[in-house]
C-alpha cells in the first residue's frame, strides 16, 4: 500500500528511480489516453460549434432516437440510457477485475474480466442496432432536396433515413457528426473488447500469476475506463443537451 | 560509457494489497457506481421532460447537465482510473496540459468562429429545414409535406 506516498523531491530526479513512482507501461498508457482524449475533445468542441451555428434547424435527439427493441411505442432516450448503463456497469466490473488482480486473486480477475467483455460486446451490438435504425429511418420520412446524379440537379422528394449527404431528421451535419463521433467511439469500444479478450486469455493461461503482478489488467483497464469516460461526454452532448 | 541500469525498482508491485484493504476499496468502488447511476437516471428523467426545441432547454438546464457530466467524469478518472492514487506531480502532468488545451480550443473556436457563415460563399440553410423545424415547434408532425412551391435550391444559389 505504498501508493499515495509522496516522493522525496530532492532525490526523485537524480536517476535510478521514477519520480512518478510508476512503471513505464502504465505511464505511457496515460500519455496515450491524453492524446486520444485531445482528439475526442476536438471533435466534441467542433460538434458544439456547428450545432450552435445551426441551432434553429438542429433536430432534437428525443425526436430522433425513440426506438426500443420489442416495443412499438416511441420511448425517447430509453435505449441510449440502457447503453449508458451497460457501459458504466462494464466499467465497474473492469475496476473490480483490477482490484482482484491487486490481491493476486486469479479466479476473481477471470470472472470480472469475463463480464467486462460481455458488457463491451453488448454495447457494440447496441450501437449497431442504433445505427441501423438511424440509417433506415422512419416510415413517413421527410421532404428533402435530394441530389440526382442522372439529371445533375436536386429533386424534391420524400427521403427516409440518413446518409452522409441527406437525412430526414435535419441538417446533413447532424448525421455526419453522429456517424463520425459515435463511430469513432464505437471503434474504440471494439478495440477495447479485443484487447480485453487478449488479456483475458493470458489471465486464464496464468501468465500474470507467474509474473507476480496483474498490471496488464490495470493498463487495459485504464483504456476501458477511458472509453467509458468518452461515452459520458458523448451521451451528454449528443442526447441530452 | 556508463553501464545500463537493470535494477530499476518494480513499481508494478506497489499496487498489490491484502484482503482487508481490498474490502474497503471495493466498497468505495460500488458507492461510486451507485452515485453515477443515480446521476445518469436523473439526467435521463430531466432530459426527457426538457421543453424547448433546437438546442433544447434553458441555459440553466444546459449548465446543470454539463456540471453533472464533469462530476461523473471526475469520478471515473479519480476512482476508476486510480488517478487519485498517483503521485501529485503525475496528476498535474496528466490534467494540466489537457485542460489548458481544451480551454484554448474553446477560446479559438469562439473567437475565430464568429466569422463562420458571414462569407458570401457560405452554404445557406435549406429553407425546407426551417419550415419543418417551425412546424415541429408548433406541434405538427415532421412528415414534411410542405405546401411551398419554392423550387429554387439553396445549393445552386451558392454557385455565383
Amino acid at each position: 500500500m505504498s501508493h499515495s506516498a509522496e516522493v522525496d523531491s530532492k532525490e526523485a530526479w537524480e536517476g535510478g528511480v521514477s519520480p512518478f513512482k510508476l512503471s513505464y507501461g502504465k505511464m505511457f498508457m496515460w500519455f496515450f489516453l491524453v492524446s486520444d482524449a485531445l482528439t475526442f475533445g476536438g471533435l466534441l468542441i467542433s460538434y458544439g460549434f456547428i450545432r450552435h451555428k445551426y441551432a434553429e434547424v438542429w433536430p432534437k435527439a428525443e425526436n430522433v432516437f425513440t426506438h426500443f427493441p420489442f416495443i412499438e411505442q416511441h420511448v425517447p432516450l430509453a435505449y441510449v440510457g440502457l447503453m449508458t448503463f451497460i457501459l458504466i456497469m462494464s466499467s465497474v466490473t473492469m475496476v473490480l477485475a483490477v482490484e482482484a488482480g491487486q490481491r493476486m486473486d486469479r479466479k476473481g480477475v477471470t470472472t470480472w474480466m469475463f463480464w467486462t467483455i460481455i458488457g463491451g460486446a453488448a454495447f457494440v451490438g447496441s450501437q449497431a442496432w442504433e445505427w441501423y435504425h438511424f440509417i433506415i429511418g422512419t416510415d413517413q420520412g421527410a421532404l428533402r432536396n435530394v441530389w440526382d446524379p442522372v439529371s445533375g440537379t436536386y429533386i424534391k422528394q420524400i427521403f427516409h433515413g440518413a446518409n452522409m449527404i441527406t437525412n430526414e431528421y435535419g441538417v446533413p451535419q447532424f448525421a455526419n457528426y453522429f456517424f463520425f463521433i459515435t463511430g469513432f467511439h464505437g471503434t474504440h469500444v471494439f478495440s477495447g473488447v479485443v484487447l480485453n479478450f487478449i488479456i483475458f486469455l493470458n489471465v486464464i493461461k496464468g501468465t500474470y500469476q507467474k509474473r507476480g503482478h496483474y498490471e496488464m489488467v490495470e493498463k487495459v483497464g485504464l483504456y476501458w475506463h477511458f472509453v467509458d469516460l468518452v461515452w459520458v461526454f458523448v451521451f451528454t452532448f449528443f442526447y441530452l443537451l | 560509457m556508463s553501464d545500463f541500469q537493470d535494477n530499476y525498482p518494480q513499481y508494478e508491485l506497489d499496487a498489490l494489497h491484502d484482503e482487508a484493504y481490498g474490502k474497503k476499496a471495493r466498497r468505495t468502488l460500488w458507492n461510486v457506481f451507485w452515485i453515477m447511476l443515480v446521476i445518469t437516471i436523473f439526467e435521463l428523467i430531466i432530459g426527457s421532460m426538457a421543453p424547448g426545441y433546437g438546442w433544447s432547454g434553458s441555459l440553466w438546464l444546459k449548465t446543470l447537465f454539463i456540471v453533472l457530466t464533469l462530476a461523473k467524469a471526475a469520478a471515473i478518472v479519480i476512482w476508476f482510473m486510480h488517478l487519485g492514487h498517483e503521485v501529485k506531480f503525475f496528476k498535474y502532468i496528466i490534467l494540466i496540459p489537457y485542460i489548458v488545451f481544451m480551454f484554448y480550443t474553446i477560446f479559438v473556436i469562439l473567437t475565430e468562429g464568429t466569422y463562420s457563415g458571414t462569407s458570401s460563399k457560405a452554404t445557406k440553410i435549406d429553407p425546407i429545414f426551417i419550415e419543418q423545424q417551425n412546424a415541429l415547434k408548433h406541434g405538427h408532425h415532421a412528415s414534411g409535406v410542405s405546401k411551398t412551391n419554392q423550387e429554387e435550391n439553396p445549393h445552386n444559389k451558392n454557385q455565383h
